[in-house]
């Protein structure tokens, strides 16, 4: 009976020829993959660079004829753009430094304690992801009216710092487990505080923990629409999602400035996000996923 | 430097009792060493010396003083981790000096231990490196120095050998004893290994499931075994055992029977396990007073060690080990006779006791 | 704008207050509980305290009756800490406190508060008086009836809704699971350019949503929009598709529902894709190479090695993508929410927030939320048990 040979010759040829057949619609199907994905950003920015009297068409090129910047000078001229990123960075910065501070505690506590109601705290925080997003804004935004805090930074800041906490604990204390008991004890015989070897000791070498933490917080609130509507009702106050829906109006839309306004935006969230992607996922399926 | 003294101490996790009332002196300046299978809770009762686990019963004593409720911060000790514990975010000199900096003391006298540390240690080209870029060996070092710049009264070492190799091994062993001698400190050392505590230790301490099988100097304790427990744990290779009776002064097993002179009898037969050393068997040599009558037994496996010979005999149903010299010519399926040295034969009551030596 | 910062800035402050405010409190306790004079001398001094505080705000009456129940409670958590906690969980509680703190105040109570909502009638009408004093009128189970029996919003009703719902994550957490796996499989095996293509291909999952939707919304435009456009220009060069229906479709006017479902799988394939991919990348190479030495083919390998093998990676990104989908209240809002746009295409969260917000019916919709959120939690029960029966029969 013939044994089987490594093909050789024109058996070889064929073979390399399908794998470059296999190869070639490999990536067709990934560019074209791609471009589905990137496409409504690329018409985002062909509207924004539309000229002033032809700005609604069914103009399909990417770069239109004519193009001009104006829509770009028109959002800061126009509206309260710069006013908005600045309501939008303040509340998403403190929140996010109330939101991992909280959480560095507590997901330590988690992590190295063992304490009646430890196990049913970690699945409740997990629990709360399942709670529907309306259900929580009903009764938080009525509290915060109760409190005469509507359309103010302070409303904002209470409703966002709760929201991502139980997430953030959740990587935290992952991330902590990895850090061996031995070195807080070597800490504590040198001579500091329970206290001190978790911030001296703990806090430090957990810094990429933290950095994703923040991250997701910051981009979790700074992406947030729905709360910002029902809290915010003056214009002065608004965020920049507030701010673009505003530009999309009921009748006019202004769809050059919204266009611009948009990518604005857009680019450096998109930098970070991608920046940070690898490190960013691999932290979330850390925690979450694998929860 | 000072004295630890253990007293009753006692530890409960939930239900179960790891340690039960052990006491313990370990006088100023002296090397003790715990050692004991996994599990024994040598381990434990170095970390409650050290508070990082809390005392169920007993107390803890360092340099006269009760340390039961103290931190470990206050108790004035060191300590050397199994996997070392060096902090990956500092440099070795950042390490070393760590404690020293949480004392506030002030920055010469700061450097200036850390350089004779790192001077005795041999470790002064590593002051600028992080743990990363270090040996084990080296790591090793470090954290022996970052002990020894906080000058306490006692060092604690929770088995620090059992990560390196070999041959690591046996040269920071003999670092360990040269430190001891240069220092001067008391130490309680915990291992696994016996050859570590045999070589090591001023006195060793034998722990089994939570309570103190014996305590004394390595020779003592090698020679006068306390209890089975120890005759079996302590010496390479294991001691072998002959279950029988003691009737007046002989001894009877199934597959051997011989005299043994200086027993003290009661009269009463007791069943007893016979203990010699592979070391105490002697194979195929003359009659002495000092040797026993001989003992038939045939030769199973022979295994060369270099400079001696491990000789696997059997004997009736029982197997024993003997260790030879090289010169020694048998093969398997040879007869020999077996006669122990009568000095080294130990008796052991069913567990508890021993007699004659 | 700088007085806005200086107010969030002095919350900042007040935060930090408290919060050492109560770990020092707690401090106390631990420390010096099982001293003999502590529970005496902690009650007389939160008696004292508040007593001088009340005292300088309310009459003689009420300060007395507020340091009455101060005391009383200082009384009981002393108590609790000599007999229950004794001095053991000290650390973990004072690091764990103010977290919880926050977590209580703003999720358990909200919770809490919402039940009381739903059993209450607080709307439109009844705002007015309830924030003044505080009080609604008790309705008993009504609200709960009628979310059953009458429409959130103006015409559709609650089962329409269900199946909406059910038939929205249905289908998008299938394409996104299909889609994702399709592309983590293709990307799994290019070996050039791989982390090119990544890159583009989580920007729908990196741009902010709102963004993402409101273009993507654009293009969906029936006149305008880039998918009318290439349909009117398809027809035009090729005549005889008219003839099968095709054509510009009035996407946001008649099949609503469809365009949030295609825009949110575009926004939603990233994430499985990831997710998946990292899974693909964990399964050995080894396993195929046996498998290829035992004669498998390709389909073959696929079904035997590779989807048992990424069970565990893609069991829970599924469980939390069902979640998700289920009460994704963006992508409907903001396709369909502005006021005069049409509740066809709502699902029950969407209808929840729209009748809260748009309608002011707040005890309704707290009654709403509570009938979606048993029905989640019964789901997660069901599946949980079902997930790990059939784990069990996997060995």
């Amino acid at each position: 009976m013939a044994e089987p040979r490594l093909p050789v010759g024109p058996a070889l040829a064929s073979l390399r020829r399908r794998q470059l057949v296999k190869a070639g619609l490999t990536h067709a199907a990934l560019i074209a993959a791609c471009l589905v994905c990137v496409y409504p950003l690329l018409r985002m920015i062909a509207v924004s660079l539309r000229p002033g009297d032809r700005l609604i068409s069914t103009d399909l090129a990417l770069i239109p004829a004519g193009a001009t910047l104006a829509s770009y000078a028109r959002v800061f001229a126009e509206t309260n753009f710069l006013l908005w990123l600045w309501n939008s960075l303040v509340i998403t910065a403190v929140t996010s430094l109330i939101g991992v501070s909280l959480a560095a505690t507590a997901g330590y506590a988690f992590s190295r304690f063992r304490f009646p109601g430890d196990r049913l705290g970690l699945t409740l925080l997990l629990g709360t992801q399942m709670i529907p997003a309306g259900m929580l804004l009903l009764p938080l935004f009525l509290m915060i009216m109760r409190l005469g805090l509507i359309n103010t930074y302070l409303g904002m800041v209470i409703a966002y710092s709760v929201s991502s906490l139980p997430f953030s604990i959740w990587i935290l204390k992952g991330y902590y487990d990895t850090i061996p008991r031995s070195l807080e004890e070597a800490a504590l015989v040198d001579g500091t505080t329970r206290f001190g070897a978790f911030y001296r000791i703990v806090l430090p070498l957990s810094t990429p923990a933290l950095s994703i933490a923040f991250l997701f917080n910051f981009t979790q609130a700074w992406n947030e629409y729905l709360v910002a509507r029902v809290v915010l009702c003056d214009a002065q106050k608004y965020t920049w999602t507030l701010g673009l829906f505003e530009l999309q109006g009921q009748f006019i839309t202004q769809w050059g400035m919204f266009a611009a306004g948009s990518f604005l935006v857009t680019v450096p969230v998109l930098l970070i996000f991608l920046h940070s992607s690898k490190w960013l996922i691999s932290g979330l399926t850390l925690g979450g996923v694998k929860g | 430097m000072a004295s630890v003294t253990l007293h009753d101490i006692t530890k409960r996790y939930q239900d179960a009792e790891v340690l039960h009332r052990v006491s313990l002196d370990v006088a100023d300046r002296e090397f003790m060493i715990l050692v004991g299978p996994s599990g024994c809770g040598k381990s434990t009762l170095l970390r409650m010396v050290a508070g990082l686990e809390d005392i169920s019963e007993g107390e803890i004593r360092i340099g006269g003083g009760i340390v039961n409720h103290l931190p470990p911060r206050d108790r004035e000790i060191a300590m050397v981790f199994q996997d070392y514990a060096l902090y990956p975010h500092m440099t070795v000199a950042e390490n070393m000096s760590f404690g020293l900096r949480l004392r506030g003391l002030p920055k010469a006298e700061i450097d200036e231990r850390v350089a004779e540390a790192a001077g005795i240690l041999q470790i002064r080209d590593l002051l600028r490196r992080t743990p990363r870029q270090i040996s084990g060996g080296q790591r090793q070092r470090v954290a022996i120095g970052r002990a020894i710049v906080r000058k306490p009264k006692a060092f604690l070492f929770d088995e620090p050998l059992s990560n390196l190799d070999a041959k690591l091994r046996e040269e920071m062993r003999v670092e360990i004893a040269r430190l001891h001698q240069r220092l001067g400190t008391t130490i309680i050392y915990v291992t696994h290994d016996q050859v570590e505590a045999m070589t090591l230790g001023s006195r060793i301490a034998v722990i089994n499931a939570g309570r103190i099988q014996q305590v004394g100097a390595p020779a003592e304790v090698f020679s006068r075994p306390a209890n089975l427990f120890v005759a079996g744990f302590i010496g390479s290779p294991t001691m072998n055992f002959i279950a029988g009776v003691l009737d007046r002064a002989a001894f009877k097993s199934e597959s051997m029977s011989m005299a043994i002179p200086g027993v003290p009898g009661d009269g009463a037969p007791l069943r007893v396990v016979l203990g010699i050393r592979p070391e105490s068997v002697c194979v195929d040599q003359a009659p002495s007073p000092l040797l026993s009558e001989p003992l038939p037994a045939a030769i199973e496996v022979v295994e060369l060690l270099g400079y001696k010979r491990n000789l696997y005999l059997k004997a009736g149903d029982d197997r024993l080990l003997a260790t030879v010299d090289a010169s020694f010519a048998g093969r398997p399926g040879d007869a020999v006779a077996m006669r122990f040295r009568l000095s080294e034969i130990h008796l052991f009551d069913k567990e508890t006791r021993n007699r004659i030596g | 704008m700088i007085s806005a910062l200086l107010q969030v800035l002095e919350f900042v402050a007040l935060l930090a207050l408290a919060v050492a405010a109560l770990e020092s409190y707690l401090y106390f306790h631990f420390t010096y509980y099982d001293r003999k004079w502590f529970l005496p001398a902690s009650v007389a001094a939160v008696l004292v305290l508040t007593l001088a505080a009340a005292g300088l705000v309310l009459d003689a009456g009420r300060a007395v009756s507020w340091a009455a129940a101060a005391a009383l409670v200082e009384a009981v958590t002393a108590l609790v800490f000599s007999h229950l906690v004794r001095g053991r969980h000290s650390l973990p509680v004072m690091l764990l406190a103010p977290g919880f703190i926050g977590l209580a105040l703003l999720i358990a109570y909200p919770l809490v508060f919402e039940v009381y909502l739903a059993f209450h009638d607080l709307k439109l009408t009844t705002i007015m008086v309830w924030s003044r004093t505080g009080r609604i009128p008790f309705v008993g189970f009504k609200h709960f009836f009628k979310v059953f029996t009458s429409s959130p919003l103006s015409s559709v009703s609650f089962w329409q809704l269900l199946g909406r719902t059910v038939w929205w994550t249905l289908s998008n957490v299938f394409c996104h699971v299909a889609g994702g796996f399709a592309l983590a499989l293709l990307l799994n095996n290019c070996r050039r350019l791989r982390g090119v293509y990544r890159t583009f291909l989580i920007i729908p999952w990196a741009m902010p949503q709102v963004v993402a939707v409101l273009a993507l919304r654009g293009e969906f435009h029936s006149q305008y929009g880039f998918v009318n456009v290439m349909l009117e220009r398809l027809v035009q060069a090729l005549p005889f598709l008219a003839g099968w229906g095709v054509g510009p479709v009035e996407w946001l006017g008649r099949h609503a529902l469809l365009t949030c479902t295609l825009i949110n799988v575009w926004l939603g394939i990233p994430f499985m894709m990831v997710v998946i991919l990292g899974g693909l990348q964990s399964i050995s190479q080894h396993y195929y190479d046996a498998a290829a030495i035992d004669g498998a083919s390709a389909w073959q390998q696929f079904c035997h090695i590779t989807l048992p093998l990424i069970r565990p990676v893609l069991a829970p990104a599924v469980t939390l993508g069902t979640v998700w989908t289920f009460n994704n209240i963006n992508v409907i809002y903001l396709v369909t929410g502005q006021a005069g746009g049409s509740e066809d295409a709502d699902i029950l969260v969407s209808a929840l927030y729209k009748a809260a917000f748009t309608f002011y019916r707040y005890s309704y919709s707290a009654a709403l939320a509570i009938v979606i959120f048993l029905m989640l939690f019964a789901f997660a029960l069901v599946w949980l048990r079902f997930s790990k029966g059939s784990e069990s029969a996997y060995g």
